[in-house]
């Protein structure tokens, strides 16, 4: 499928990034600007106020006094995030994250040979991996919170961010260069990992939400919930499939099992399946069996 | 079958385990995160502060610039950063907060990145906001970027200075906290470079 085919087919979920990069990367970061003016915080908001992982790093590290202080809205944000997935999938990651849609973006926008690229196609590993992810996340938070280890385990939230590198980037296309001028090991690891290896070297270019974001992983789980209960999920059915495999080969989250139902932990709603073949529908209410 | 998804759960577990030891490596040496407190006097040695609010653990600051990860000494040796989230008043009267780097040669240029919910001058490094008991200055984020040039990278001091934190009314040193750049410290920072809130 060509580029302009892509573009068309994807051209609301694209807006939908576009808008999504405006709403929370400084300079503009217009939510986060409009929460700060309302409770008059006159601090500059970037993507960093709305960090995707921090607030879920203080509960596993029993720092709720952070959840209650001047941080509150950072953790509102993602717990949002989290509690909206159950009732529209993991929309925000699927239409709004700017991190995963840089490099979806890459890696649509580069052509390397698709033998260069990963794919998991077994569904199984690939949860089993993001949950393993997840659970190594969970620990250390609790072990650096609970000063279990924190002389033998550091942050992986803040050392290892792929938020921070990308507003990093932004506010240096924007016109502070100073930065991009200051790289620590961490971000240089991250910056390889989000990009090179699983924005470039992994088909869809979800490496990073695949395997490093723990929002991304609650808000599956929350998802997979919320699919049960009935609400907006990605159904399929198997009397309009012709077989082709398209589905597997599109879904940038590797969410088309070998059955092709889809795995709700790793969807995010972006429709891709739906747009490519008549068998995925978009669906709420119970009506459907549950794939 | 299972062993697969066992074997990848591990395995990505281990992977994330080993980020978290080797973060624990980065967060003593590269863009260190440190807490501070007033009124703390002069932190000659580990110590935890207790008044009104929170106690805060302080530490004089030293950075091994040879500790620091292999990509960052290939890429960017000559580079380094503080980084403080964390502005307390643990005394019993609200004080306007002034911040001065003391004792940097002349020529290591260092760049100031302040946000803040506070006002903050910029010209006198000063937040223009009187910070109550009890209480810390919001949504902070400080980095100090020192640019060492290439002649002091083998001294074995670099910088010996620290962080006085000034009562912008009175002038007075409220906390001095020591820091240090060395090459090859037996002692790292005592700073676990945590989380960024």
């Amino acid at each position: 499928m060509n580029t302009k085919e892509t573009l068309i087919r994807n051209r609301w979920r694209y807006i939908s990034f576009i808008i999504g990069f405006f709403l929370f990367v400084a300079p503009f970061a217009l939510f986060t600007r409009a929460v700060y003016l309302m409770v008059g915080n006159t601090a500059e908001p970037t993507l960093h106020s709305v960090c995707f992982r921090m607030p879920i790093d203080w509960i596993f590290g029993g720092r709720f006094y952070s959840i209650l202080g001047s941080s509150w809205f950072m953790a509102a944000f993602a717990f949002g995030v989290i509690i909206s997935s159950v009732f529209l999938g993991a929309a925000f990651c699927g239409w709004l994250c700017p991190v995963g849609a840089v490099s979806e973006a890459i890696s649509r926008s580069v052509p390397i040979p698709k033998r260069f690229r990963l794919r998991i196609s077994d569904t199984k590993l690939t949860v089993s991996m993001r949950y393993g992810f997840l659970v190594g996340f969970i620990i250390v938070a609790a072990l650096v919170g609970y000063k279990l280890a924190s002389d033998q385990l550091g942050s992986i939230c803040c050392r290892y961010c792929a938020s921070s590198v990308l507003q990093n980037f932004a506010s240096a296309l924007f016109g502070d260069l100073s930065a991009i001028e200051y790289w620590q090991s961490g971000a240089i690891i991250s910056l390889l990992f989000w990009l090179v290896v699983g924005g470039l070297f992994m088909s869809g270019g979800r490496g990073w939400c695949l395997f490093f974001c723990p929002l991304g992983a609650l808000s599956g789980i929350a998802h997979k919930v919320g699919a049960k209960l009935g609400f907006y999920r990605v159904e399929y059915e198997k009397g309009a499939c012709t077989g082709c495999n398209s589905c597997q080969d599109i879904c940038p989250m590797w969410a088309i099992k070998e059955d092709r139902t889809v795995e709700r932990t790793l969807c995010v709603n972006c429709k891709e399946c739906v747009h490519a073949c008549n068998a995925y529908k978009l669906l709420r209410g119970r009506r459907v069996a549950d794939s | 079958m299972k062993t697969k998804y066992i074997l990848g759960f591990v395995f990505v577990l281990a992977i994330t385990l080993s980020l978290g030891a080797y973060s624990a490596t980065l967060g003593k040496s590269e863009l260190v995160h440190f807490w501070v407190a007033v009124p703390a006097g002069n932190v000659t040695a580990p110590m935890v502060l207790r008044g009104a609010g929170p106690p805060i653990s302080m530490s004089p600051i030293v950075i091994d610039l040879q500790s620091r990860g292999i990509l960052k000494n290939l890429l960017q040796p000559q580079l380094e950063g503080l980084s403080t989230h964390w502005i307390y008043n643990l005394g019993k009267k609200p004080v306007k907060i002034k911040l001065n780097l003391a004792n940097v040669p002349s020529d290591i240029a260092v760049d100031w990145k302040v946000n803040s919910g506070f006002e903050y001058d910029e010209a006198t490094r000063t937040f223009t906001t009187l910070l109550n008991p009890g209480g810390s200055i919001p949504n902070l984020g400080i980095d100090w970027i020192f640019h060492i040039p290439a002649y002091y990278m083998d001294e074995p001091v670099i910088y010996d200075g620290g962080l006085e934190v000034i009562d912008a009314n009175t002038n007075a040193v409220l906390t001095f906290i020591p820091i240090k750049f060395v090459n090859g410290a037996a002692n790292g920072s005592v700073t676990s470079g945590g989380s960024c809130h």
